[in-house]
Formats: structure tokens, sequence, C-alpha cells
């Protein structure tokens, strides 16, 4: 088979999917990762940074569970409940953002809306975790800034408010 | 990337003759993490990938069958197989070589089949399931096949299967009267890929070692077993004396290939101080 005699209608694909809360449609290369086509929906916070899904930047919620968008092929959420740091129902923030900037878990926030999402998914799994907890599941989330001490804290703060 | 087709086959039968065997360019892939990078780097560019995901859900699941044998299907994602009691119980060394195995997100995608036919020497599960004895089995429309993981790995990203055939499930033999460990050693992070990784099984009564598998990854070009150091281990008790012996056999062994994550003659020292400590850690298992 050669590249060149493929058509686009066998290398793309019309989708439609669920986009924090709304409905979405998109007309998307196979070879498009997930990244590039919240980016195609005026959505960029979800970032590709490494590439390679080790530092969370691009860290987006598919289906209820945490993916790197960066390793994922856009054409497969077709159907799917997509959700990224964009997604809030009231406008509000929520306890783990709140966290965030009450313990000052952050200085440029580049990787901040990954850590934020991760963070949401962590409290599911773990609503009381440890030390430990945080530090393997965080552990592939990168903060080129070094806030790891204020993120640990950021997350013990937002796992105590969630409680209250 | 350049464009290429993508099949989301309903099932195994469907995606089997998706398959092409004499078209390198045509794969089957579960979550695709370790395929995008390669597509990323431009060492792979395929004119048609098939997507396993939506295959009958028999093929993302963990049984334990009643002789205590594991069943796992290839579909299932490596956080499924650390979460899975059977897995917990019946071989808690897979569960905790998940904990620092990539990360959430990966895990939460990748594949058992994937991450053993994608046979990267430096992945962590391959050296574990070969010290526990594992099989693959393989389907292809001709029918199935089913051979050790050891016998899976023929080279540097190279394996025994054909192109039109793909892993369905693995099997883990009952490990009754085993202890099983393995020690991943990093120069980064935790979680970085591993320097050096040492897996073994033993059977044994709590003293004397009747049996023992030793297979180091990460720095040969596939999974090695050292037959010499399970010869040193065969009938001991694992005093200083024999463990020290033991990481001796093992440095002479092992021809280690250096990468970045550190040269040859390192990652032999690893191996040489890190064989005893493994054994060590197999029997408080």
């Amino acid at each position: 088979m050669n590249v060149t005699k493929m058509s686009m209608s066998t290398t793309h694909k019309n989708i439609s999917f669920q986009l924090n809360g709304r409905p979405a449609t998109a007309h998307a290369g196979n070879h498009q990762n997930l990244v590039e086509l919240l980016q195609g929906q005026g959505l960029f916070g979800a970032r590709e940074s490494c590439g390679q899904g080790l530092c969370g930047c691009c860290t987006v919620v598919v289906n209820g569970t945490a993916v790197s968008g960066c390793l994922t092929m856009a054409t497969l959420v077709d159907g799917a409940d997509v959700r990224t740091i964009e997604d809030s129902a009231d406008g509000q923030l929520d306890a783990v953002q709140r966290a965030f900037i009450d313990t000052g878990a952050f200085q440029c926030g580049f990787c901040t809306p990954g850590f934020i999402l991760m963070t949401r998914q962590l409290l599911e799994e773990h609503p009381d975790p440890t030390d430990d907890e945080i530090r393997h599941y965080l552990a592939g989330n990168l903060c080129r800034c070094a806030a790891y001490t204020e993120i640990i804290k950021a997350v013990r703060l937002a796992a105590q408010k969630r409680k209250e | 990337m350049n464009p290429f087709e993508l099949a989301e086959p309903r099932s195994l039968k469907a995606a089997l003759k998706l398959l092409d065997a004499g078209d390198e360019s045509v794969r089957v892939f579960g979550g695709g993490t370790a395929l995008m990078l390669m597509m990323k780097a431009g060492v792979f560019q395929p004119t048609r990938l098939i997507s396993l995901r939506g295959v009958e859900s028999r093929y993302a699941r963990v049984t334990a069958a009643k002789d205590g044998s594991l069943h796992i299907g290839a579909l299932t994602t490596l956080t499924t197989l650390g979460r899975a009691a059977a897995v917990r119980s019946k071989a808690p060394v897979i569960a905790g070589t998940l904990q620092t195995l990539s990360n959430v997100r990966v895990r939460n995608v990748a594949t058992l089949g994937g991450h053993l036919a994608h046979a990267d020497p430096h992945m962590d599960l391959p050296p574990v399931l070969i010290a526990l004895d594992a099989q693959v089995v393989t389907a292809a429309t001709a029918g199935l096949r089913t051979l050790a993981v050891a016998d899976l790995f023929t080279g540097y990203y190279e394996t025994a299967l054909a192109r039109n055939e793909l892993i369905s499930e693995v099997i883990v033999p009952a490990q009754t009267g085993r202890r099983s460990a393995y020690v991943k050693l990093t120069t980064r992070a935790a979680d970085d890929w591993p320097t050096l990784g040492i897996a073994v099984s033993l059977q044994t009564d709590g003293r004397v070692i009747e049996d023992a598998r030793f297979v180091v990854g990460a720095a040969t070009e596939k999974p090695l077993r050292l037959p010499s150091v399970e010869a040193v281990l065969r009938g001991a008790t694992a005093d200083d004396a024999v463990l020290a012996r033991a990481g001796e056999a093992a440095a002479a062994a092992a021809e280690l290939v250096g990468d970045a994550r550190g040269s040859a003659a390192y990652k032999t020292e690893l191996l040489r101080v890190y064989a005893g400590r493994a054994v060590r850690k197999a029997l408080a298992a």
C-alpha cells in the first residue's frame, strides 16, 4: 500500500464527542493527536510539552480516565466524553484549584492544568492520600519551576477541604 | 506524522483479517502509547493501524483459574492489571512492579499485550513474566498457539510473532511455593526506564532454594535468563557467601549493553551487587 494513494476519506474522519459537557464535532486526521484536536476547538489548557507522555502537561480526562493527550489519537475520542481543565460546571474554582492558589503551588503555571486534573483523579481514588500515594500518583507530572513541596501541600489541603 | 488509515474492528477475528502477512506498515495496537512515540520519532510510518480497543471485552479481563493460574487478556490495561485482586494475591510481584512502571496516564491505556509485543528490552514486565514462567497465547486466522514469554522475544524490538499474528492472552501458572521479586534500578526518577532490572523467582521451603529463575532486563538486547546464577542458587541456602557467588556468576555471565542510563561496566557492577539483594527480596516476599 502506498501512502500517496490514500484518500482523505480513509485517513480522516468526522467525529462527534462531548467536550466539557457540550456536544462537539470535528474533521480530524488519524495522525493528529488529542491536543491538536482540542486546539482546533479553541482550548489551549492541555499543552503538548514533552510530547512523550512523561510530563503530564497534556492531561485530558476521557470517559473518566486521565490520559496523555499527546499520545492519544484524536479520532479515537469519537463518541467519548472529553474533559479538560476548561471544564467547569458553574464557572467557580473547585477545592483543588483553590488549594493550589492558597499554597502557591506553581510559579509559571504551565504544568498546573495537568497537576489539577491528576490531583482530582488522585482524590477520587484516594480521598485521604498518604504522601507516598501523592508522590507515586503525580510522578508522571513534571513542574520545571520545582514547586513540588507546595504541590504536595496543595493536594493535602484539597483532600482536607473536600471532606469539609 | 504521516496520514494513515485507522480501523476499529469489533471482534478479534475481524482484527486478524485486517492484518497483512506481507506488509509491515500494517499494525495492531492496544493503548497506542509506544506506537505514538515511534510514529512521532519517524521510526515507524504506518499505512494502516488497527485499534484493538473495540474487540470483545473478555480480552481485557483478568481471571483466576481453579488451578491457581492467572489468565490475563492481552487488552487488559496496566492499571486494571495492577488493581486486580487475583493478580495481587496470586502474583503480587506483578502489582508491585507496576507501581513504578511509567505513570498513571500511560498505565491507564497501555495494555499487557502491547507491552510484550513492543519488545522494548527496557520494559519491566518481560523479565518478571519470564521469572514466573508465564506463557502467551497468540492468535492468527490459522488458529492459536502458545509459547513461553521467554521465547516470544527473539532480539532487540523483535518477537516471534508473525505479521498476521497477535497476542490474545497471557497465562501465569500457579506460583504455589514460589517467592518472587523484581528489583528495578534507575539512575533518575524511581518511575524512569530501568538502568537494570532483575527478576527472581524461587521455589523454597523458606530456607533451602529448591529451584531458581533469574532474569536480567534493560541491559541486554532482550530479557536474559542466567542459568549459571540459577545453578549457584539451586539447592543452596541464601547466606552471604552464596549470594556473593551468585553476584559474581551474574557479572561473569551477562554481556550487558550500555545506554543513556548507564555504561555496560556500571550496569555489570550493579548486577554484581544487586543479584544477591534481589534474591533476598524474593525470599522476604
